[in-house]
């Protein structure tokens, strides 16, 4: 009986030596301690200096997309054009699987090119792509004048985007073009029936072939193609001579041996304001004297970068893009190797002036945490060459719209006083 | 001895040992005494220095009881090896601006370990809390940041304490006199952490914490008059120097500790009735603004047989921090028991406390269960 009833009282013992809850409301100050957490929240207007732009770091061709847009302005008009070329496969093509004798490719009774349209606005009506015929010598090196002819003299196609998705089963059974949107990841991938005329296969180029594309819409012609995996792709229907013979042959489609866009006007040169953004890319440095009142306190809570645009941004109106602050692992001006850990965003809308702000907690963090690490900012776009915007703020050098930082910051708590 | 009893005493040193071991292994954060909102403000809440056994009869009987560490003196007739541990679990409504909250929290402030050394003379060693510093407090307000008003949420807490650690000696002089004197090492520790989340999460949640350390010295002195047959009276006096804060090897505060002196008595006018009475004063104004001298009194009494006596007490007095003018106060009545096994070998000794604490429009509650466990192997 005794050794029972110290079991219960033992076990009542245990449950209640698990509860603790001391949380309380605080009755200040005659309850409360006497320390309280201090907030500081400073502008550094002077901070900020020896910034500088840099512009070459995406190009066109290097760009994961292809832009194609028509944007009249007031004073000219943004016009991109996608161009790609996709190699052959020479003049012979083997017969059979069986055997590894060949026939000379003798024409192409038709092809059928896929495009995926990866960004497009659904706010833009009506809206009209041509399909050019390029030299097969276009590059890396090719400029929007040097094909300024074969997209004036060369049209191969046209299709109207809208009236394709209003046919039945989004298929326009008299010229063979059809079209799959893809609503989870919002794109259309569009096919193009080319018939004998337009799907020359020139057995002397080794069957390569260039083509470019032009966009027209009521309003807001903007839009981006897809590269490499959603890259164009072109499947042959060929006649090939089997020992005298013509035998029509499916072989395997092509993917693009090269993809890249042309665009004008070219973008303006770089001066005195902090460019970012753009094609080819523009990348902003901002140089900081990061105090040390701020580094050595306890921590920062907030920091936010603010830029005054010099200009509005410039960029398709529906193209809003994103650019971002990053630190680098070291100050070598054009080439400081970009800290990818962290980065801080903000929404760029075309044609706006308002002050830009990023919030930059994290990376004044990283100063805070290290002081090592140089206290530069690079602002560059996130998605680079993939939006014809681009921003150009104020540099340090004009004293009334200079970049500042606001910081606020939290000074040591007096633990241990009473 | 039967089978029985041994089997009792085995299973009542065993578990004295592993409690011993337990309470030895931990931190002196949890041998804390007991939390009041009113200490937040000071240096911390004064812990009681009585065991179960005293404090279930109000403190009244802490004078006379060699597990005590409130006087020396007493250890002279320790007479064998004791350990003694202590714990106790409060339920406490704090009552301030119109809001109750109720709060609950479980310690271990006493463990000790005394014994003779020699025909005159015994010795004692154990930890009591001087201090408690455990408290968690939340407020709502707001400031004006970067142009808007930012509302926010606080939250401030300490956890830990200040453990007494005392060796002390005694000695009987006479049939009628016994004196006592200790060295008091005051050491412990608080986990102290600040945090504020704005509304706004633009803003990040403000989180800083240290580890504080606290370290001072005292000495006392007590001595024990049988001044007739059943007729005993104590006083003791004790001096701290100061209580010094350290955060990461920098000292950040240093307070003043109290002096303090006390008398107890207690008369026993047959074998199964016991009664005494004490009081106690305090220099806690040493330990700056918002800190007064304190005066407590207890009375209490015992019936019945040391084997399975019943105890009641009353107590009262001041507390030593609170804001305005005048002290806090606080008045508490207490009752136990206690259990002897295996020939009087492990004693577990149970209390019961209802408190209440008053000042500066702050009123405490609080029920305190209490677990004293004692061993002479």
């Amino acid at each position: 009986m005794t050794r029972r009833r110290l079991a219960v009282a033992g076990a009542v013992l245990l449950v209640a030596a698990c509860v603790e809850q001391l949380t309380a409301p605080g009755d200040c100050p005659d309850y409360c301690p006497s320390g309280q957490i201090t907030i500081v929240d400073t502008l550094l207007t002077t901070s900020i200096s020896r910034d500088s732009s840099y512009r070459g770091y995406v190009l066109a061709y290097q760009s994961s997309v292809m832009l194609a847009a028509h944007l009249p302005g007031a004073t000219d008009t943004l016009d991109g054009r996608p161009i790609f070329r996709i190699n052959g496969y020479g003049a012979h093509l083997r017969i059979s699987t069986a055997d590894t004798s060949t026939g000379l490719i003798l024409g192409a009774d038709s092809a059928r090119l896929q495009v995926y349209v990866v960004r497009r606005d659904t706010a833009t009506h009506n809206l009209r792509l041509q399909f050019y015929r390029l030299p097969i010598t276009i590059d890396t090196a090719t400029t929007f004048g040097s094909v300024a002819a074969p997209f004036t003299d060369s049209l191969l196609r046209s299709v109207n985007i809208d009236t394709l998705l209003a046919q039945p089963g989004r298929k326009d059974t008299v010229t063979g073009d059809s079209v799959v949107v893809d609503t989870v990841n919002h794109r259309l991938v569009l096919s193009l029936k080319l018939d004998a005329p337009a799907a020359r296969y020139v057995g002397t180029d080794s069957g390569t072939v260039a083509y470019g594309i032009r966009i027209a819409a009521d309003t807001l012609a903007s839009i981006a193609f897809g590269k490499g995996t959603f890259g164009p792709v072109l499947q042959w229907y060929l006649r090939v001579d089997s020992l005298g013979t013509p035998v029509a042959r499916k072989p395997g489609v092509l993917s693009a041996g090269f993809a890249s866009f042309v665009f004008a006007p070219s973008p303006a040169p770089l001066d005195s304001t902090l460019a970012v953004g753009g094609v080819p890319s523009a990348h902003s440095l901002v140089r900081v004297a990061f105090p040390k009142f701020i580094r050595d306190s306890s921590q920062i809570i907030r920091g936010t970068l603010f830029l005054v645009p010099a200009v509005p941004a410039r960029g398709a109106p529906a193209d809003s893009f994103v650019i971002e602050a990053r630190t680098v692992f070291a100050d070598f001006g054009a080439k400081s190797p970009i800290d990818p850990r962290l980065g801080d965003t903000t929404v760029i809308h075309p044609d706006s002036t308002g002050t830009v702000k990023i919030e930059v907690t994290n990376l004044l963090q990283l100063w805070a945490a290290d002081s090592t690490h140089p206290t530069v900012l690079v602002v560059r776009s996130q998605a680079e060459a993939q939006f014809f915007g681009e921003i150009r703020f104020y540099p340090s050098v004009a004293p009334a719209f200079r970049p500042t930082l606001q910081v606020t910051f939290v000074r040591r708590f007096p633990f241990g006083v009473p | 001895m039967s089978r029985a009893v041994r089997w009792t005493g085995g299973r009542a040193v065993g578990t004295a040992v592993v409690a011993v071991t337990l309470l030895s292994a931990s931190p002196p954060v949890r041998l804390s005494g007991q939390d009041s909102q009113f200490g937040i403000r000071g240096v911390g809440t004064p812990g009681r220095w009585e065991s179960v056994r005293s404090r279930s009869t109000g403190g009244a009987f802490g004078p006379f009881d060699p597990l005590s560490p409130l006087m020396e003196a007493p250890l002279a007739d320790i007479g064998q090896l004791t350990a003694t541990a202590a714990g106790g679990t409060s339920h406490r409504d704090v009552a301030v601006g119109g809001t109750t909250t109720a709060l609950r929290a479980t310690r271990f402030p006493l463990m000790g370990v005394a014994g003779p050394v020699g025909r005159r003379v015994a010795v004692a060693a154990g930890f009591t809390t001087y201090l408690d510093k455990s408290w968690d407090v939340t407020l709502r307000d707001s400031l004006l940041l970067r142009g808007v008003l930012q509302r926010y949420t606080d939250e401030l807490t300490s956890d830990g304490s200040v453990a007494d650690v005392r060796l002390a000696a005694a000695s009987r002089l006479s049939r009628r006199i016994a004196i006592g004197a200790g060295v008091h090492v005051l050491v412990g520790s608080t986990r102290m952490t600040a945090e504020r989340r704005f509304d706004d999460s633009s803003f990040q949640t403000v989180r800083q914490s240290a580890e504080v350390r606290y370290d001072g010295l005292g000495v006392s002195g007590s001595v024990l008059i049988g001044v007739a047959p059943g007729l005993s009276i104590a006083g003791w006096a004790r001096s701290d120097n100061r209580l010094r804060a350290k955060v990461a090897d920098t000292t950040s505060a240093i307070t003043d500790l109290p002096r303090m002196a006390g008398g107890g008595l207690l008369f026993a006018p047959s074998p199964s009735a016991r009664v005494a009475a004490s009081a106690v004063w305090r220099s806690w104004s040493r330990a700056g603004v918002g800190a007064f001298d304190t005066w407590s009194w207890s009375a209490g009494a015992e019936f019945g047989s040391r084997r399975m006596p019943i105890r009641l007490g009353a107590r009262g007095g001041q507390m030593p921090f609170g804001p305005g003018t005048k002290a806090p106060t606080e008045v508490a009545g207490s009752l136990g028991t206690g259990r002897a096994f295996a020939q009087g070998r492990a004693l577990v000794d149970l209390g019961l406390e209802r408190l209440e604490r008053r000042g500066g429009g702050l009123i405490e509650r609080v029920w305190t269960v209490l677990v004293g466990l004692t061993v002479r192997p």
